[in-house]
C-alpha cells in the first residue's frame, strides 16, 4: 500500500513539511542526484550545441583560421577586430542594416499595434481575424522570399501587372538601388507584424476594463483614454515585441538572400550576409568568427539597454 | 528524517566542484569536437590517386556525385545508370543536386569538415585551385598518365578541368599535375530569332548590338537583348569577362599575378562601356537580375530578338511544352537560330563546362570506382553514348561525331568554339574574385554605380585579395 502522498498549502515564506522518500528508491539517489541525472543530458547538449561553439568562435576570432585550408590556427590576436571595425565595406552593410532594422520594425510595430487596437475592440470574430492575420508568420522565410520573388518580378511579376492595369510605368522592384530595400522591407514587414501585433494585443486585452469605465464616466476622450490609459500599460509588452524584431531584424539574411542576393551591387547587403560571403566565400573563419561576435556583442549591448529601460518604466 | 533545505547560493565547496564538473565537461566536449587535432595541424597537399585501379568491390555500391540542379545532372544520373551499371551491375550511381548559388558551398563546407556525403565533386574549372591547395581531391597525374588517352583531347580541354596551376589559353602544360578529367563541356551561345533578324547570324559584336537595337524598335514588346547580369554565382561576371575578352581586354597578368591595370585598361574600360551604355539599354526592364533560367524563359516566350546563353543549359529551349514559339521542334527551330559568338578584335568565347575530381575523404572502395567509372566515362565509345544522350563530351573524336554534332543544334556551335575558349582565374581565391566582380558588375548593369567606377573598383579589390594572402588579421574583408 502506497503512502497518501501529502500536498502542501501553506502560504509562500512557511517551511513546507519534508516529503519522505517514496518507496523503492535507492538510498544511493538523493533528490540533489536525481536533479543531476535529468539535468545532464540537456546540459551536455548545451555545452556541445551553444557553449562550445560560442567559446570556439572566440577562440577562433583571435586567429587566421581558415576552415579548408587546413593550417593550424596563427593567432593575430585583435587583428581581425581592428580590420572589421575599421573597413569599409563593414561600414556600409552596417548602415544598410541599420536603415533596414529602423524601417522594417518602425513599420511593423506602427501597422501591428494598428491592427491589434482595432481587433481589440470587436467583439466578434476577433478569434479568426487573430488568426488570419497570423498566417504569414508561420510560413518560412524562404517559401516567404521566393513568392514575393516572382510577385514582384519586373516582367511578369502581379504587383507591376497591377500597376499596369491602373496605368502606372513598371518599377523594378528588386533591380533598382532605391526601390530593392524598401521592397525587402515591405516583405519583411508583410510577414511579421502579425508579431507585434499578437504581442500587442496580449497587452490591450489585459488592460483592466475598469479603468476605462472610470474614464467613460469622467468623459474622457478616446483619445485621452488612449494616450492615458491604453499606450502607458501596452508601451512594455510592445517594447519587448520591438526588442525581439529588432534582434531578428539585424540578423537578417534569408530574404535578403532569395529576393535579391544582395544587390544591386552590394546595396542590400546586410550585415549577416556579408559575414556569410566571409565565412563561405574566402572560408576566412578566423574573420567570420571576429564578425559573428561583435555582432553578438550589438546584440547583447542593445537588449541591456532596452532591459534598463524597461525596469525603469517599472519603477515609473 | 527532515531534509535540509536548500536556500541561497551553495556553500562555496559546492560551487566549486560545480564550476570544476562544467569546466571538466566544456573540454570534454572541446576535445570530442576538435578530435585528434591531426588534420588541422597537417599542412593539406592533394593526396595522390594510384595508378592502376584497385581491385573493385563485388558488393553493392552507391558512387555519389555533387552538382547543381539543372537538366544536365538528370541526364548523367540516367545515362550513367543505363550504361555503367551494365559493366558494374553492383554500382548505382547517384547524382546528387543543390541549387546553383550554393554549389560552391555545399561542396566546400564537406570539404572543410573532412569528410563527404559525395565521392565524385563536379567542380568547376575555377574551384579546382581551391580544391588543390587545401588537399581535398586527389592528384589523378600518375593515373591518368596510365589509363586516359591524353591526345584524344583538345589540349586546352584537358587543362581547364583538370590541370592546376592554371593553364594560359589554348596550352596544356605537360608536366603540371592533373586533378580532374572532363564531365562536361561548355560555352555561350548566341540564341536568335531568324523570323525576327534574318537566318544570318551577326558576324561582329557591333553588328550584334546594332541588329539587337533595329529589332528591339521594330518589334515592340521584344527586348533586343537577354543575357547574365545577377550577382549571383558567377553570372555577371561571365558576361564582362565575355565582352572583356572580345574586345581585346585581359583578366589579368596571371605571371605576376596584377589584375590592377590590366583589367581596368583602356580595352577593359571600353569592354564595360559597351555592355552597360550600349548592350544594357537593350534588354528588358527589372533583367538586371537574370540568370539561366530568367535568359531561357525570355527566349521560350518569344521575349527576345538576341540572347546569350550556356550550351548545356539550352535544351529546354526546344521542348514546345515550355516553348511559345511552336508547337513542335521544328516549328520553334524554324525561329530559333544558334550561332558562336560574334567576334570583335578577338574572337575569344567563355570557358564553361565542368570536370569529376575524386574527394580525398571518401572511402577506399569508392575512390576506386570513382577512378573506374571515370576511366570508363572517357572512353571514345561512352563519349559518344554521352553526346547522344544529351551530354558535351569532351573528345575530339565525340566532338566531331555526328552522334554529337546531330544530337542537337548547337552542338555544331560547342565544336566550332572549342578552339577560341579562355577561362577565368583558376587560384584558390576564386569564390572571393567573383563576387568582387559579380557585384560590381551588376551595380553597373542596374545603375548603382558608373561603369569605370565599376570596373576600377573591381580591379583595386581584386588585386587586395591576391595581395593579402599573407596579411594578418581581416583576411576575406
Amino acid at each position: 500500500m502506497s503512502s497518501p502522498v501529502h500536498l502542501s498549502t501553506g502560504r509562500p515564506g512557511q517551511e513546507a513539511p519534508a516529503t519522505p522518500p517514496a518507496p523503492g528508491r535507492t538510498s544511493r539517489l538523493s533528490d540533489r542526484g536525481l536533479a543531476v541525472a535529468f539535468i545532464s543530458p540537456a546540459l551536455l547538449l548545451l555545452l556541445a550545441m551553444s557553449v562550445f561553439p560560442l567559446l570556439w568562435a572566440l577562440y577562433l576570432s583571435f586567429t587566421d583560421y581558415s576552415a579548408t585550408r587546413g593550417d593550424a590556427p596563427q593567432f593575430v590576436w585583435f587583428g581581425n577586430y581592428t580590420a572589421i571595425l575599421t573597413s569599409a565595406q563593414v561600414h556600409l552593410r552596417a548602415l544598410t542594416t541599420l536603415i533596414y532594422v529602423v524601417g522594417a520594425v518602425g513599420l511593423q510595430t506602427l501597422l501591428g499595434f494598428t491592427i491589434a487596437y482595432l481587433i481589440s475592440r470587436r467583439t466578434r470574430g476577433r478569434g479568426l481575424l487573430t488568426t488570419l492575420f497570423l498566417v504569414p508568420m508561420m510560413l518560412s522565410p524562404v517559401v516567404v522570399g521566393l513568392f514575393w520573388r516572382f510577385m514582384l518580378d519586373a516582367q511578369f511579376g502581379v504587383i507591376n501587372s497591377m500597376l499596369g492595369s491602373l496605368g502606372l510605368g513598371q518599377v523594378e522592384w528588386l533591380t533598382r538601388q532605391r526601390t530593392a530595400l524598401i521592397s525587402l522591407i515591405v516583405v519583411d514587414t508583410w510577414q511579421w507584424t502579425p508579431f507585434i501585433m499578437l504581442i500587442a494585443l496580449a497587452g490591450l486585452t489585459a488592460v483592466p476594463k475598469y479603468l476605462y469605465e472610470a474614464a467613460s464616466i469622467d468623459r474622457a476622450s478616446e483619445w485621452f483614454r488612449f494616450r492615458t490609459i491604453t499606450l502607458p500599460l501596452v508601451w512594455p509588452l510592445l517594447l519587448i515585441a520591438v526588442l525581439f524584431r529588432a534582434i531578428e531584424a539585424f540578423r537578417l539574411f534569408d530574404l535578403v538572400y532569395i529576393l535579391t542576393s544582395g544587390g544591386p551591387g552590394v546595396s542590400t547587403e546586410t550585415l549577416s550576409f556579408h559575414v556569410y560571403k566571409v565565412a563561405f566565400l574566402g572560408f576566412n573563419t578566423g574573420t567570420a568568427s571576429a564578425y559573428g561576435i561583435l555582432m553578438v556583442l550589438v546584440v547583447i549591448v542593445l537588449t541591456q539597454l532596452y532591459l534598463r529601460y524597461l525596469s525603469k518604466l517599472k519603477e515609473d | 528524517m527532515r531534509y535540509p533545505k536548500r536556500r541561497g547560493r551553495l556553500p562555496v565547496p559546492g560551487r566549486k566542484i560545480h564550476l570544476a564538473t562544467a569546466a571538466m565537461l566544456l573540454v570534454a566536449t572541446t576535445t570530442a569536437a576538435c578530435g585528434d587535432g591531426q588534420d588541422d595541424g597537417a599542412k593539406a597537399s592533394a593526396p595522390k590517386a594510384p595508378a592502376t585501379i584497385p581491385e573493385l568491390t563485388k558488393d553493392p555500391l552507391t558512387l555519389s556525385f555533387i552538382w547543381f540542379e539543372w537538366p544536365p545532372a538528370q541526364a548523367l544520373e540516367t545515362f550513367a545508370n543505363a550504361e555503367y551499371k551494365k559493366e558494374r551491375p553492383n554500382a548505382t550511381i547517384k547524382v546528387n543536386t543543390v541549387p546553383n548559388a550554393n554549389w560552391h558551398d555545399a561542396m566546400f563546407t564537406q570539404f572543410a569538415a573532412r569528410k563527404t556525403d559525395f565521392d565524385i565533386a563536379i567542380l568547376d574549372s575555377q574551384h579546382i585551385g581551391e580544391a588543390v591547395t587545401n588537399g581535398n581531391i586527389l592528384d589523378l597525374t600518375d593515373f591518368v598518365k596510365t589509363n586516359i588517352d591524353v591526345n584524344a583531347y583538345n589540349p586546352y580541354l584537358l587543362a581547364a578541368y583538370g590541370q592546376f596551376p592554371q593553364a594560359e589559353t589554348g596550352q596544356r602544360d605537360e608536366n603540371a599535375s592533373l586533378y580532374g578529367l572532363p564531365l562536361l563541356g561548355d560555352t555561350w551561345t548566341m540564341i536568335y530569332r531568324k523570323d525576327l533578324i534574318g537566318d544570318k547570324p551577326p558576324q561582329t559584336w557591333d553588328e550584334m548590338i546594332s541588329v539587337a537595337e533595329k529589332c528591339q524598335a521594330d518589334h515592340p514588346g521584344v527586348s533586343g537583348l537577354a543575357f547574365h547580369q545577377a550577382n549571383g554565382s558567377d553570372a555577371a561576371a561571365v558576361t564582362y569577362n565575355t565582352v572583356n575578352g572580345v574586345y581585346g581586354g585581359n583578366l589579368w597578368n596571371a605571371k605576376e599575378r596584377k589584375i590592377e591595370g590590366v583589367l581596368n585598361d583602356a580595352a577593359g574600360q571600353e569592354a564595360m562601356n559597351v555592355l552597360v551604355t550600349k548592350m544594357k539599354p537593350l534588354t528588358a526592364k527589372g533583367s538586371g537580375n537574370w540568370f539561366i533560367d530568367e535568359v531561357n524563359a525570355a527566349v521560350a516566350q518569344g521575349k527576345a530578338c538576341i540572347a546569350f546563353n550556356w550550351i548545356a543549359a539550352s535544351g529546354g529551349l526546344l521542348d514546345p511544352k515550355q516553348s511559345t514559339l511552336g508547337t513542335t521542334r521544328e516549328q520553334i527551330l524554324d525561329k530559333l537560330g544558334f550561332a558562336t559568338l560574334p567576334s570583335q578584335k578577338t574572337n575569344l568565347v567563355p570557358l564553361g563546362g565542368m570536370g569529376m575530381h575524386v574527394s580525398a575523404y571518401s572511402a577506399a572502395a569508392n575512390q576506386a570506382e570513382a577512378l573506374n567509372f571515370m576511366k570508363w566515362f572517357e572512353r571514345a565509345d561512352i563519349q559518344k553514348k554521352w553526346a547522344a544522350a544529351g551530354g558535351v563530351p569532351s573528345r575530339t573524336d565525340a566532338l566531331e561525331s555526328p552522334e554529337f554534332l546531330n544530337a542537337g543544334p548547337f552542338n555544331q556551335v560547342y565544336t566550332d568554339s572549342v578552339p577560341r575558349m579562355r577561362d577565368m582565374w583558376n587560384v584558390p581565391e576564386y569564390a572571393r574574385l567573383v563576387d568582387i566582380e559579380n557585384t560590381n558588375v551588376n551595380a553597373a548593369l542596374n545603375g548603382a554605380k558608373r561603369p569605370k567606377e565599376a570596373l576600377d573598383d573591381i580591379a583595386r579589390d581584386q588585386q587586395n585579395v591576391l595581395d593579402s594572402s599573407g596579411r594578418k588579421g581581416g583576411g576575406g574583408l
